[in-house]
């Protein structure tokens, strides 16, 4: 749905600039922004585009214990601490989606102290060195933390986007996320590489 | 039943085969068409509850794009042997993963359809979407092969084959009873229409069949039974009452009167219709009034009733009057009936009267009445009969009458045809007695004249020369009146009759004597004897009559009695006075023969002319004669016989009184004294010689000339020479000139000498009373000398006072 919608404006967006175009030049505009657009959608995405696209799809397949959301329409905070590898990627990824009617929103920060009410939080690789801080800092929080840093499911981070033969892997600490109040859904386990802590919590 | 036309059994047979057919097959139809479409749903539904729980499951393969798992997952499919295919697609439409693996990319849509399940190929191919907390995240194409539902149709026409093959046997049965059931009635009612019509037997009825339809059948079929039971009863009754109409008709057309007509209608109506009493009135229009003119005889109603023949009804104002008004009248109950006639009926124990009437040429001529002890008795059939049959009677009746003047016409005819014939035969008869007379007489004048001269003027004769000549003047005269008798054959009425006392007894006594030969002499030549016995009255008056005429009819009377009598018996011939009337008296001659008599037909033809009982014999003149003289002498004639009883004849005479015929008596006139010169004119020189003889031995000078012209020359030569003539005498028939010209002549020389003309047919001229013109008198042949005399006497008197 939400790419369906982003389709549809990028329709809208071509008619308006189809109008403006002489009548005798609309066919051979149209093919060649046609084929444009196709040989656009048909490039491998990014890594951080499916990354971003990840992120959010967490908030799918993650059940946050009830009672979190003070008011019904409290936006749905996907974080992202330390540098941001995503840039733009991440906002056209939520901008108009919903998760039970709360609007998702991203916000970027730079300390964990910072976070608040996020529920997802993407753990930048530049944090990689404060990363037992801010787990600990996260602590009781039912924050579904996210991290692409290597071998950080095993330091306790609930889910790790691995990178493997090109394609973004999942390996999913399941000690952690119930620690923090979190159900995963048995969908996503199935498909992820489930991990223990190295500290063998 | 025809082979040709389709049976119940069959037809009903084929109704349950199709219909049952046609509802299994239906029933089998809408099963298994339910079955499709339940099948159908089920495994769209049941396709769609697998594709989402594998959608559900690849959610996250489709999400976190991993192939491999959705792979793993589509591989459920393995549990469902006919998904033929399965493919994921991304939410761009891409093809993310397919089932079962090595299915080349070809095989699946480049692009998912319309979400939904449909029907194609032999498959049913769905796609569902991939859905995670409202996010479409690609689309789940399945396709499932349709052969566990083939499978299933498989079944089902098995099942279906085997319920229709359990079923035909089923529906024979059943069409087998229920034919039995229906075909049954519908042949035991042709039975009975056959039975009724073969046999005519109207009274069988169809049974009850315990089937409403066929109960109402043979319900309206008995009705109809009844009803034509009840046609073919009246048709036998009118039948019966045709034929009885016809054997009346019959019976009576062989019936020549009314009275047998009657009886015969009344037999046949109380033995055969049949009624209690029946009777026939005539009707008296003037009266008007009915009599009883026959009466049934059967049940002794008519006694009962106290009617006789010949009993006058009063015609009541309402039944009768109807009846002789035209109408058939039928009373139900004649104790209902205030008047006479019918309570009458009703005294007698009859109930029911029909009174039909009699009518012929529209006038109503008598009644029929009818009666039955029982009332309402007269079914609208019968009165119908009844009045046919008084139509019937009534022409019958009809055609009696005309047959009665038919056949007095015919009787008439004949007796007129009798009396022409009889006329024409005496015509021809009398021609010849007048020829033959004129001869006789001429030839026996001289004989005449000669005996009487010789009797008048031979004082010498002997006694016995006296008595020969009498004798021969007696048969002179009885040759005479033969030959006068010969001629009243054909007269009809002697119009001068010469009437003279004729004494009865005298006249019996001469005819017996006359005809002994006859009763006596040739009965006894036979061995047979007749008595013939005389028994006559002392002091008989006379009566008037021609005396000849009564002997010849007593000779005829006693000819008969005699030829009655073959074998001989007594012959009475008796006269007496009876005074049946105040003032005179009459004389009864009666002729009885004791012979065989004779039978009432004969009794009442023998006085027709040329009717006989003696064949050859008779001419059947005989008792015409009788009769004839009967009339002429205003006497009367009864003829008692009967059958071997005898027979009497009695003659009826006036008796004569001395007022009846004062002028019969003739003076006998004196012979004249004078001489007179006569002329005699004859062509008979026999007749001139004996006339002269005789005349002139009266002293009288006689002329005599042969022939008329020589007379009537003579005559004229005398008077020429003045001798004059004092008297002619001429005869009438002579060649050539006869006596009415000689007379003419005479007259014409001499209107006052007198003219004597003789004929041989004198009597008739007298009788015809046609003296010729010039003639003073007729004198008939043979002429007797007193007659002679006397005309000489009277005519000379006459001119001798003329002159």
């Amino acid at each position: 749905m939400h790419r369906g919608k982003q389709k549809n404006g990028a329709v809208r967006m071509r008619r308006l600039r189809l109008r403006a175009l002489p009548r005798a030049a609309l066919l051979l505009c149209a093919a060649l922004l046609a084929a444009l657009h196709m040989s656009a959608a048909a490039a491998a995405p990014t890594e951080y585009q499916v990354k971003a696209v990840f992120l959010y799809n967490f908030s799918r397949f993650v059940d946050w214990p009830a009672g979190s959301f003070s008011a019904p329409n409290e936006p749905f905070v996907i974080g992202v601490l330390g540098a941001d590898p995503f840039g733009e990627r991440l906002d056209e990824a939520v901008r108009g989606e919903q998760v039970d009617q709360h609007p998702l929103i991203v916000r970027r920060f730079s300390d964990v102290a910072q976070i608040g009410d996020c529920r997802i939080l993407f753990i930048d690789s530049s944090e990689d060195a404060r990363l037992g801080q801010i787990l600990a800092a996260l602590d009781h929080h039912s924050v579904l933390t996210v991290s692409d840093v290597d071998g950080a499911s095993e330091r306790g981070v609930m889910i790790q986007l691995a990178t493997q033969d090109n394609r973004v892997r999942l390996r999913i600490n399941v000690a952690s996320a119930r620690a923090a109040g979190l159900t995963i859904s048995s969908n996503l386990l199935r498909l992820a590489q489930i991990v223990r802590s190295a500290d063998g919590s | 039943m025809a082979a040709a036309s389709p049976t119940i059994r069959r037809t009903l047979m084929r109704m349950i085969f199709l219909s049952s057919g046609a509802v299994l097959a239906l029933t089998i139809a809408s099963f298994c068409t339910y079955e499709l479409v339940n099948f159908r749903q089920s495994s769209v539904q049941q396709l769609r509850t697998l594709s989402r729980a594998i959608a559900t499951n690849s959610t996250a393969a489709l999400a976190f794009d991993n192939p491999a798992d959705a792979a793993t997952v589509l591989a459920a499919f393995r549990a469902e042997p006919h998904i033929v295919a399965a493919a994921l697609y991304d939410a761009g439409g891409r093809l993310f993963a397919t089932y079962p693996r090595g299915l080349p990319a070809a095989s699946f849509p480049s692009h998912p359809g319309p979400m939904g399940y449909a029907f194609g190929h032999s498959r049913l191919t769905g796609f569902q979407p991939v859905v995670e907390d409202s996010q479409r995240l690609g689309t789940l194409f399945v396709q499932s092969d349709l052969e566990a539902m083939y499978a299933r149709l498989r079944l089902y026409a098995l099942i279906a084959a085997l319920v229709i093959a359990a079923s035909l046997p089923l529906a024979y049965l059943i069409s087998r009873r229920l034919q039995q059931r229906l075909v049954q009635p519908i042949l035991a009612l042709a039975d009975t229409a056959r039975a009724v019509s073969d046999r005519h037997d109207y009274t069988v009825r169809a049974g009850r069949t315990g089937i409403a339809e066929f109960d109402l059948f043979t319900g309206t079929f008995n009705q109809m039974l009844t009803q034509v039971q009840q046609s073919d009863g009246k048709l036998q009754a009118q039948l019966a009452r045709l034929g009885l109409l016809q054997h009346i008709t019959r019976a009576t057309g062989e019936r020549q009167d009314l009275a047998s007509i009657f009886q015969v209608v009344l037999g046949s109506l109380e033995e055969n219709l049949p009624v209690d009493f029946g009777g026939f009135l005539l009707y008296d229009p003037v009266a008007p009034s009915l009599s009883i003119s026959t009466l049934g005889v059967a049940g002794g109603f008519a006694a009962k009733l106290g009617l006789t023949e010949g009993l006058i009804v009063p015609i009541d104002p309402n039944g009768l009057s109807r009846c002789v008004a035209g109408q058939l009248v039928y009373e139900p109950d004649v104790q209902q009936v205030p008047f006479a006639f019918p309570q009458r009926l009703a005294g007698a124990g009859l109930r029911s009267v029909v009174i039909a009437p009699l009518i012929v040429e529209n006038q109503v001529f008598g009644v029929l009445v009818c009666a039955r002890a029982r009332a309402d008795a007269f079914s609208s059939g019968e009165c119908e009969f009844l009045r046919q049959l008084s139509e019937h009677v009534a022409l019958a009746s009809h055609q009696v009458r005309l047959y009665g003047a038919l056949q007095q016409a015919y009787n008439d005819l004949r007796q007129s045809q009798h009396t022409v014939m009889q006329q024409e035969r005496l015509r021809a008869l009398g021609q010849m007695a007048s020829g033959i007379a004129h001869d006789i007489n001429n030839a026996i004048s001289p004989v005449s004249l000669y005996t009487e001269s010789l009797l008048e003027r031979e004082p010498g004769l002997s006694e016995r020369a006296r008595g020969y000549l009498v004798t021969i003047q007696r048969a002179i005269e009885d040759v005479a009146r033969t030959v006068a008798r010969m001629r009243e054959f054909y007269r009809e009425r002697e119009a001068q009759m010469t009437l003279e006392r004729v004494d009865l007894n005298r006249a019996i006594l001469q005819v017996v004597d006359l005809t002994r030969p006859r009763w006596s002499d040739l009965p006894q030549q036979r061995g047979v004897m007749v008595d013939l016995r005389t028994e006559l009255a002392a002091s008989l008056p006379d009566v008037m009559g021609a005396e000849h005429e009564i002997r010849d009819a007593l000779t005829n009377l006693i000819f008969n009695a005699v030829d009655a009598m073959p074998g001989g018996g007594t012959l009475v011939m008796r006269t007496r006075v009876v005074r049946e009337r105040e003032d005179a008296e009459d004389v009864v001659v009666e002729v009885c023969d004791s012979g065989i008599g004779m039978d009432e037909d004969t009794r009442r033809r023998c006085l027709e002319p040329f009717y006989t009982t003696k064949g050859e014999r008779g001419t059947g003149l005989g008792l015409a004669m009788v009769y004839g003289m009967v009339q002429r002498h205003s006497a009367e004639l009864q003829i008692d016989s009967a059958q071997g009883q005898g027979t009497t004849v009695r003659l009826t005479f006036p008796a004569y009184t001395a007022s009846a015929v004062a002028s019969a008596r003739v003076a006998r006139q004196p012979v004249t004294n004078r001489r007179l010169r006569i002329l005699l004119v004859d062509d008979d020189p026999l007749l001139i010689k004996s006339l002269q003889d005789t005349l002139q031995e009266d002293g009288h000078q006689i002329t005599a000339t042969h022939g008329g012209q020589a007379g009537i020359d003579a005559f004229i030569a005398a008077r020429q020479r003045g001798e004059g003539i004092d008297v002619v005498i001429t005869d009438l028939g002579m060649p050539h000139v006869d006596g009415r010209k000689v007379a003419s002549a005479v007259k014409q020389a001499s209107p006052t000498t007198p003219v004597i003309l003789l004929t041989g047919w004198g009597q008739r001229m007298i009788a015809a009373n046609d003296t010729p013109a010039h003639v003073d008198k007729v004198l008939s042949k043979p002429p007797r000398l007193h007659e002679l005399r006397a005309a000489l006497a009277e005519l000379t008197e006459s001119a001798e006072l003329v002159s």
